[in-house]
């Protein structure tokens, strides 16, 4: 059976696949804030431990080698979901509650297990986490061709936004129509003309 | 199935995908309150975010950005995606809460079982 | 716990609604007082050199509008809303996108493809001194400072005003959800603000 390798020190960089104590206890965080927002029968509970669950996504994302995407995810997630999910609760109602944890929906666990069952039987056809011979990271077509250019064709050195700018700009601007969509739709919904007074 | 705890603990990160995917599905299902189910959904993309992530991340490899002659790197593409989907998905939030804000004005509960008899005698 | 709660009172409808009380806590004000120039200026550098390190426009922006979202919690939202006209929010967001998609759609009236930056030589080359590859850099910055952050940011900070007057815009006499400010203190801008809830009344 393939043992899996621990690294003595956690935070060098592995030098073989497997798991280190530093993932496993923020998969063990990451696992429990997100059992906890399931589980709080309080709303506020809930929305504060969801906060907390961001945060460790967001160290988790830092931890891959993706600074970016943890920079938004600790901004966007962290800081202003949390922002709107309590500007809501203020705005409607926080209902009262006589119990901690809410009744365990037991049908709802079978199809929930169910989904786990469906998509874990496909996790052996994963390469395994960081492989470099995963397609991903081996295809000299798509990764390697933008990892060796973006410099030269665009002048950043930031990949990611070279790719985000430059190379896919079209999704960008995809995306920042509907943010703008977006605000525009929330006034709609609320029967506003203006955003503020 | 004789491999398993192999394949779990090189494959650690997608099996966390599935269970956060899992946990936001069962909080979009099961819990009543609109708000909750909001907050599961934004789980669920979570994890998904987690699996692109994931999936561009190599052993030994630095983040994407190139310096001369640095070492190898994670692949950036995977994280363009990810960036654009963060922000799509507060967007879809906001204007999820902004419609439990106008629910909760017309028919004065949160609960997605009492809205639903409320609706159906309408 | 019934102490916490918002008080509540049944307006015509029967329905009871949340009344938030804003508490003004000297904590919350004094630190964000401290903290936004420093928090201003972490996202006008992530913005700024989104080519170099990681960052960007998306980051940048959510980092500036977090900046008008402390200031709200920190004196109240309806102060805000008054300070903020609605005018910079909506030129924010607008100005954004009409950057974004100018910059995105001249060259294709110029005979290239979209968001081809390079087209843009002839026409600003000797204008502007810059060589033809430069202009990819420079288009770049422009299209994530100008269009990205710009659209991000007036778009976040107006949603935050959207979703805090809620339905009812006219009939508010009170400040709306600041009593949520002494709970979310504890949760945004994460490592900003160092309270515990502020004081209650």
């Amino acid at each position: 059976m393939s043992v899996a390798t621990l690294s003595v020190t956690a935070l060098l960089p592995l030098q073989s696949v497997g798991i280190t104590p530093l993932e496993a206890s923020l998969f063990v965080f990451v696992l429990i804030t997100a059992v906890l927002t399931a589980l709080f029968r309080d709303v506020l509970a809930s929305i504060v431990v969801f906060a907390a669950y961001s945060l460790g996504l967001a160290v988790l994302y830092t931890f891959y080698r993706a600074p970016d995407v943890g920079l938004t995810e600790a901004a966007i997630g962290a800081g202003v979901t949390t922002v709107f999910l309590l500007l809501t609760i203020a705005k409607t109602t926080r209902p009262a509650t006589d119990a901690r944890f809410e009744a365990i929906n037991w049908p709802a666990v079978g199809i929930c297990g169910l989904f786990v069952l469906v998509v874990g039987v496909t996790l052996p056809a994963f390469p395994a986490v960081g492989d470099p011979a995963s397609p991903i990271l081996a295809n000299a077509d798509v990764t390697g061709y933008y990892l060796a250019n973006a410099y030269d064709e665009t002048g950043a050195e930031n990949a990611v936004t070279a790719v985000l700018a430059a190379y896919r700009g079209f999704d960008t601007f995809g995306e920042a129509i509907v943010v703008f969509a977006a605000g525009i739709a929330s006034l709609l919904v609320l029967g506003r003309e203006v955003f503020t007074a | 199935m004789t491999d398993f705890l192999g394949v779990v603990t090189t494959r650690h990160a997608y099996a966390l995908f599935v269970l956060l995917s899992a946990i936001g599905l069962y909080m979009m299902i099961a819990n009543e309150n609109l708000v909750k189910k909001i907050i599961g959904l934004n789980m669920f993309q979570t994890g998904v975010f987690l699996f692109f992530v994931t999936s561009a991340y190599r052993i030994g490899g630095a983040a994407p950005v190139v310096v001369e002659g640095g070492s190898p790197y994670v692949s950036p593409l995977p994280q363009v995606i990810v960036l654009t989907a963060i922000v799509v998905g507060i967007s879809l939030t906001a204007v999820g809460l902004a419609l439990i804000i106008r629910l909760y004005s017309e028919y004065g509960t949160l609960r997605a079982d009492a809205l639903r008899e409320v609706v159906g005698d309408e | 716990m019934s102490s916490d709660r918002l008080d509540s009172t049944n307006d015509d409808t029967g329905v009871a609604r949340q009344r938030p009380i804003y508490s003004e806590s000297q904590v919350i004000m004094t630190t964000v007082k401290a903290v936004i120039p420093f928090v201003l200026t972490y996202g006008l550098f992530i913005t700024f050199h989104g080519t170099s390190s990681p960052g960007g426009g998306f980051q940048g922006g959510a980092l500036i509008a977090s900046v008008v979202l402390m200031i709200a919690f920190a004196f109240g939202i309806e102060s805000t809303r008054k300070w903020l006209s609605n005018t910079l929010v909506v030129v924010l967001a607008t100005l954004g996108v009409a950057i974004f998609a100018g910059i995105a759609l001249v060259p294709m009236l110029l005979g290239a493809n979209f968001l081809e930056y390079t087209a843009y030589y002839p026409l600003l080359g000797d204008a502007l001194g810059l060589k033809r590859y430069e202009f990819v850099k420079y288009g770049m910055e422009a299209v994530e400072i100008g269009g990205i952050a710009f659209i991000v940011a007036g778009v976040l900070m107006g949603l935050f005003f959207a979703l805090a007057a809620g339905m009812t815009p006219t009939s508010e006499t009170n400040t709306v959800g600041d009593d949520v400010g002494t709970n979310a203190s504890d949760n945004t801008s994460d490592a900003d603000d160092a309270t515990d809830g502020g004081d209650r009344p």
